[in-house]
């Protein structure tokens, strides 16, 4: 019979029992199974040893002289706290009401007398198992709670670098408004804007699939990317190519980040938009109507980089304008009846609204009525950008941060490009880099970068490309523009454009004069010149600009080489 | 009491001898000294009319009677026991004789069979 | 069962079939159907016309099994999409990686 038995280990056994004939048997008998007994002869003892000896299990008489078995099982349960002691009651008690106090007071068990030596082993056995099991579950409960904690410690510390990445940009600006749930983070949603250095701004908004920090963590990346490249200049269409490279690098395959990036540009009144996977945006005209964005590209890290397509729609828009995007979220807050706000829930609900960027606290407001939810279990992110007056732009230097090396200040410099590269690469942020390097120049690179732009842009597209800018009058001819200007640029092998850069200190602080010249055939300054009355000529108005900002600037014949000269002054 | 029950349960000593082997007549002392001191404590309560404690004392003695092998002791206490809840004060007085007489022939027995208990 | 497969006579299509919600509970189950099935697929057939909800991790498991069967040299199409789902797969532009009907 005993062989039968799965070997127990030897536990520590307390005995509580008055009668001396009964514990002299009892203790051989638990003895003889192979285990420590601790023997008590009243329930006072019998606490007193529990204390000492922490027993694994405890065999009570019922009846005992300076404190009965029922309090004495309740005292050893309490001292027992969260481990499993088992209590089993030695008991000549034959009524029910009498067996049903012992289990009140916390026994597990009974064994009447005469005790049995099968029954016995067996009991013991089996309140063995019972023991290590919840000790085992207990011990995974708090292994899980310890880890639960440490995880939303890490989460809360991660929380902190992320919003120190992410939040270094200007989505504080007066003409954003925005929404983020508090679980927007940790699942993946991302929300991005940084100011570009010639004025305007880019924007990403962002969802990773999955859920928790895998998701959150792509994040992170995405951010110093964003806004490293856009601090440097480079164009809405470079940095999500960077993002996507990086992103189909990192990301294991089945996570993607559906998203919007946003280029907008105050100045030439226009905002460049890429959907890849989020939600249709919506441009709100001021004067009504909209205009829907579309995604019209897989999600970022999906495609190789020989694939992918960073193609941005441009859209002209007008100070009151409003652009609105929004992650997923949006669509898929659901109430208690489980069904989605969806797609038309959230078209009539920006058509009621008209325009203006409060629009995102008008679709918030929609989702928690369709909800009936705690703001707090919402997740989804939304933007909306007004578009305003150039002016009203905040400045763009306030953000950069101040180095406190001197720089260089008597140097000069050239750098052409040619053939292909031209259609393919940007020369603009590594010259705002070189001009940047002077301590003086950085205070004015929203400047410096809007003169190369321009510079740039017009040697670019009317010099090399031929493009008449008159076409970017009508909403039409805008559009044709940017189909133009891709399929033109696939043929530019004979080109080139050129930059000369020279920096030299003075008496008050520097010069700096660029000359930028290109293949072109030219034109004539004083056809294509400033016009007063045709503000929307994108060269007069690029010509214009440059004026503005340099001290000087010469057009030489026949109008493919453009030279200004800006001065700075030292504080 | 509906049938007496034997003195001694044989099978429940031969399963004490083998337990306690060499200790067992050290078991037998304990249980008689144990008893003798249950008897005193029963003519003491009786006497007093305590009820509560003679019911306490006739249960220990039932329990420790049982596991020694005594089921006719054991039996006694029990009515015993049962008397004394029920606040039957003479009834115990008669039981308790009973006890008396069964624990001498249950010493005796012990004594004969074991050479112990004396 | 939410997901079942069904192999072609010839062997050479496997039909994976997903009941009720595409999201990220049919994880393995989604992977097992196609990572258990028997060597010789040479076209996936992914039919949602049971599906009644798609979500972006079940996005993921799509590429995860355009990966498996070669990435762009793969023959996977997803039919008998509901107006919902269809409308998720076009927002993600999955019709560029897969065959969609």
């Amino acid at each position: 019979m005993q062989t039968s038995l799965p070997q127990t280990a030897s536990l520590r056994i307390l005995i509580a029992e008055d009668s001396d004939s009964d514990r002299l048997i009892l203790t051989r008998l638990v003895s003889r199974l192979g285990h420590q007994v601790i023997e008590a002869t009243d329930g006072a003892e019998a606490v007193r040893r529990f204390r000492e000896a922490k027993p694994d299990l405890v065999l009570l008489d019922a009846l005992m002289p300076r404190m009965d078995g029922m309090e004495c099982a309740r005292q050893i349960k309490a001292l027992a706290g969260d481990e499993l002691v088992p209590v089993i009651f030695l008991t000549s008690l034959t009524d029910a009401g009498s067996l049903a106090d012992c289990l009140d007071a916390g026994g597990d068990d009974f064994i009447a007398k005469p005790y049995n030596r099968v029954i016995l082993a067996a009991k013991i056995q089996a309140f063995n198992r019972m023991r290590v099991m919840h000790r085992t579950l207990t011990q995974q409960r708090d292994n899980i709670r310890a880890r639960n904690e440490q995880l939303l410690d890490e989460q809360s510390i991660a929380k902190r670098v992320f919003d120190n990445v992410a939040h270094t940009g200007c989505l504080d600006a007066p003409h954003i408004r925005y929404y983020a749930s508090p679980m927007s983070i940790f699942n993946g949603d991302i929300l991005f804007a940084c100011p570009r250095p010639a004025g305007g701004m880019h924007i990403l908004i962002g969802d990773f699939t999955g859920h928790g920090l895998p998701a959150a963590i792509g994040a992170m990346p995405v951010a110093e990317i964003f806004y490293g490249m856009t601090t440097k200049g480079f164009a809405a269409s470079e940095v999500l190519q960077e993002i996507n490279q990086k992103l189909r690098r990192i990301l294991p395959t089945g996570m993607f980040c559906c998203a919007a990036m946003v280029e907008a540009d105050f100045h030439l009144g226009q905002v460049g938009i890429w959907n890849g996977g989020l939600p249709d945006g919506f441009l709100l005209r001021r004067a009504g109507g909209k205009t829907v964005v579309h995604s019209t590209h897989l999600p970022l890290g999906v495609l190789d980089p020989d694939h992918f397509d960073a193609t941005l729609v441009y859209h002209m828009a007008e100070p009151g304008d409003s652009l609105l995007l929004m992650t997923d979220g949006v669509l898929e807050a659901s109430g208690a009846d489980d069904i989605m706000l969806g797609e038309e829930g959230v078209r009539s609900a920006v058509s009621a609204w008209g325009s203006g960027a409060g629009v995102v606290e008008h679709l918030v407001d929609r989702v928690r009525e369709h909800t009936n939810r705690q703001p707090d279990k919402d997740d989804m992110t939304l933007i909306a950008l007004e578009i305003v007056e150039e002016q009203e732009d905040t400045g763009f230097a306030a953000t950069l941060g101040q180095s406190a090396l001197q720089g260089p200040v008597q140097w000069a410099c050239s750098y052409e490009i040619s053939g292909p590269t031209l259609g393919r690469f940007s020369p603009l942020p590594l010259l705002l880099h070189v001009c940047t390097q002077v301590s003086g120049l950085r205070r004015c690179s929203g400047a410096i970068y809007t003169m190369l732009a321009e510079l740039y842009n017009n040697a670019l597209e009317h010099g090399v490309l031929r493009l008449p800018s008159e076409w970017k009058a009508s909403a039409g001819g805008f559009a044709r523009y940017y189909l133009e200007r891709q399929r033109r640029l696939c043929s530019v092998e004979d080109h080139f454009i050129r930059f000369e850069l020279r920096h030299r200190q003075t008496d008050s602080g520097g010069e700096l004069t660029i000359t930028c010249e290109d293949s072109g055939e030219g034109f004539d300054p004083a056809q294509t010149g400033p016009h007063k009355e045709d503000g929307a000529c994108y060269a007069g108005r690029g010509l214009m600009l440059l004026q503005e900002l340099a001290d000087e600037m010469t057009i030489n014949m026949p109008g493919n080489r453009v030279e200004v000269v800006y001065h700075w002054q030292a504080t | 009491m509906s049938e007496k029950k034997p003195h001694l349960d044989e099978e429940a000593l031969a399963e004490l001898r083998d337990v306690m082997e060499d200790e067992f007549p050290v078991l037998i002392e304990t249980y008689i000294n144990d008893s003798r001191e249950r008897i005193s404590a029963l003519q003491e309560a009786i006497g007093s009319g305590d009820a509560e404690e003679c019911c306490k004392t006739a249960h220990s003695f039932k329990g420790s009677s049982i596991n020694i092998g005594a089921p006719r002791l054991g039996d006694i206490c029990f009515s015993t026991e049962q008397a004394a809840r029920a606040s039957r004060m003479s009834d115990c007085a008669n039981y308790l004789s009973e006890i008396e007489e069964e624990f001498r022939t249950v010493r005796e027995l012990f004594r004969d069979r074991f050479g112990a208990g004396d | 069962m939410p997901i079942e497969t069904h192999r072609s006579e010839d062997g050479r299509v496997l039909t994976i079939r997903i009941e009720g919600r595409f999201d990220f509970s049919s994880h393995q189950a989604f992977r097992d159907a196609y990572e258990h099935a028997e060597p010789g697929v040479a076209q996936y057939i992914v039919d949602l016309s049971d599906t009644t909800y798609l979500d972006s991790s079940a996005l993921g498991m799509l590429l995860l099994l355009r990966d498996y069967a070669g990435g762009d040299g793969s023959s996977i199409r997803i039919c008998n999409c509901s107006g919902d789902v269809r409308r998720i797969l076009s927002i993600s532009n999955f019709e560029q990686l897969f065959d969609i009907d």
